[in-house]
């Protein structure tokens, strides 16, 4: 194939879309809306995985030890629990070290005196990755630690990543099923729009195909209307989700401080900022050729 | 180069447009089509395009069989063939040059050939002047021009015209004519449909004359 054919359809393709301006920009900034939705919600729930995932050292599970556990069935546990997957870390806490921070941070050293020994139990504090488990497998895990001789209770404080996880697997789902509706949506207001384009050129088609245009050199510019509009479009969405999620930095940095921690919102990487485009440019490729596929079955039955 | 044998073309539901036809236009012949409106010149020319079918019969253009001719070969097919329509069929949001152009661009020419060509094409009509002016800007004598340019710039082996002088006054249509029997005495096979007798008189041409969906020719045309 020649290029200078290909070069005189872009160039034909951007004059069709040059004459028309209003209607191009508003069919890109159509485009642009239904792809930023379900890009903007799979990035919520990314920025959602990460703070889940910086939280991940808040996510501990207390195993307290028999007082009678021998030394070498602790060993043997905490062995055990550094080897597991998951665990990011175990700190063995002794009787007296659970005594002394009790006395620290509750302040009752004389209630404590009056019971003559330490009620106390040694502990082993297991942080867990929330996101390496799913809920059911991170519950057997607590369960199959429980059921360690060494061990007399096991609490865990993960119930809550459970659901949080729960909910954004579902919301995952949700933007999937969304993302595949609106990709949907988007194809047809592109070919909608490639046929009115068409349409508006049929005296051009028609002529084109009596001096012996083949089917490809008339879909060509159609072809490459679609796939520039679908490429604007992908960058307006990614500018869209920017500038969302800019605005909402202010209010997530006053929630955050609320909690006293700080969490930044990501965007896009340009990474997948490019992969937005790419998708959305072979959108509205298809669009057109779906649209062009079916006009050019007639003018050449 | 143009071979009809027992050709008929009828639609579903409708009488027979073409009964039986046998033609034989040869290599760099000219001739005139004629009869009166509805006998089915243009339905004959259609179908030397390829726009429609063949009913019954054989047509064969350059020993080629239309009826078997693929259909992805259809547009090669057409590039050897120049084409002039009544009413000019001409793109009014292109100026004359990019109306000329079409039909190389189509064939794949590099731009600088389409450039040397079309501006030779429209002098060869008289309008290698006003290659930027656009289709309203000109009289119906000189769309038609325009359209003429377009049909030879690729110099085809056959041209073929459909009423190109239909919309014109008679000196225009005498201009119109003689470009063609211009382009008829460079070797071009030319077969025009036309029923302005005034001008079938004049160019004393061969007169293949249909009617009732019969074709009459003189006898060296079966």
């Amino acid at each position: 194939m020649n290029l200078h054919i290909r070069i005189e359809a872009a160039r034909n393709a951007l004059s069709a879309l040059g004459r028309q301006p209003i209607s191009t920009a508003m069919t890109i900034l159509a485009l642009a809306i239904v792809i930023a939705l379900p890009v903007g919600l799979f990035t919520v729930l990314t920025n959602m995985e990460n703070l889940l995932g910086s939280w991940r050292n808040q996510a501990q599970i207390s195993l307290f030890l028999h007082k009678d556990a021998s030394p070498q069935a602790i060993n043997r546990l905490q062995h055990t629990l550094a080897k597991t997957e998951g665990v990011v870390g175990v700190r063995y806490v002794s009787a007296d070290a659970a005594l002394a921070e009790f006395q620290k941070h509750s302040g009752m050293v004389a209630a404590i005196r009056t019971l003559g020994e330490n009620p106390l139990p040694a502990s082993f504090v297991v942080q867990l990755d929330p996101l390496r488990y799913p809920p059911s497998a991170l519950q057997q895990l607590i369960s199959h630690w429980a059921q360690d001789p060494a061990v007399a209770t096991a609490q865990s404080d993960l119930h809550w990543v459970a659901r949080l996880q729960a909910i954004l697997a579902l919301g995952q789902r949700a933007a999937l099923i969304l993302a595949v509706l609106l990709a949907l949506g988007a194809v047809l207001v592109m070919g909608n729009t490639i046929r009115l384009h068409i349409a508006q050129r049929r005296d051009e088609i028609d002529v084109a195909s009596l001096v012996g245009a083949t089917r490809a050199f008339i879909r060509r510019p159609f072809l490459y209307q679609g796939l520039l509009q679908g490429a604007v479009a992908g960058l307006v969405a990614w500018g869209i989700v920017v500038a969302a999620f800019y605005w909402l930095q202010g209010p997530v940095d006053r929630v955050s401080a609320l909690y006293g921690t700080q969490f930044s919102l990501v965007a896009l990487t340009p990474e997948q900022g490019a992969v937005l485009v790419i998708a959305s440019a072979l959108l509205g490729w298809l669009g057109s050729l779906l649209a062009v596929g079916r006009h050019l079955d007639h003018t050449f039955a | 180069m143009i071979r009809l044998i027992n050709v008929t073309k009828h639609y579903p539901g409708r009488h027979h447009v073409l009964r039986e036809v046998n033609l034989h236009l040869r290599k760099g012949e000219m001739a005139l089509l004629t009869g009166p409106s509805g006998a089915g010149k243009s339905t004959l020319l259609k179908m030397l395009l390829r726009l429609e079918g063949v009913s019954n019969g054989t047509l064969m253009v350059n020993g080629v069989d239309l009826a078997t001719l693929k259909r992805r070969h259809i547009p090669a097919y057409r590039r050897r063939i120049g084409v002039v329509f009544q009413d000019h069929k001409l793109l009014m949001d292109r100026d004359l040059f990019a109306n000329v152009a079409l039909t190389l661009q189509v064939a794949g020419l590099p731009a600088r050939q389409v450039q040397s060509r079309v501006r030779a094409a429209l002098d060869k009509v008289g309008l290698g002047d006003r290659l930027r002016e656009y289709p309203a800007t000109l009289s119906g004598g000189e769309q038609q021009r325009v359209g003429i340019a377009r049909a030879i710039v690729h110099t085809p082996e056959i041209l073929l015209a459909d009423e190109p002088t239909g919309n014109l006054d008679p000196r225009l249509s005498n201009e119109i004519l003689d470009l063609f029997r211009d382009f008829h005495h460079h070797g071009t096979t030319v077969l025009i449909a036309t029923h302005d007798q005034g001008q079938i008189d004049r160019l004393g041409l061969p007169v293949l004359r249909l009617e009732g969906g019969r074709l009459h020719t003189p006898e060296d045309y079966q």
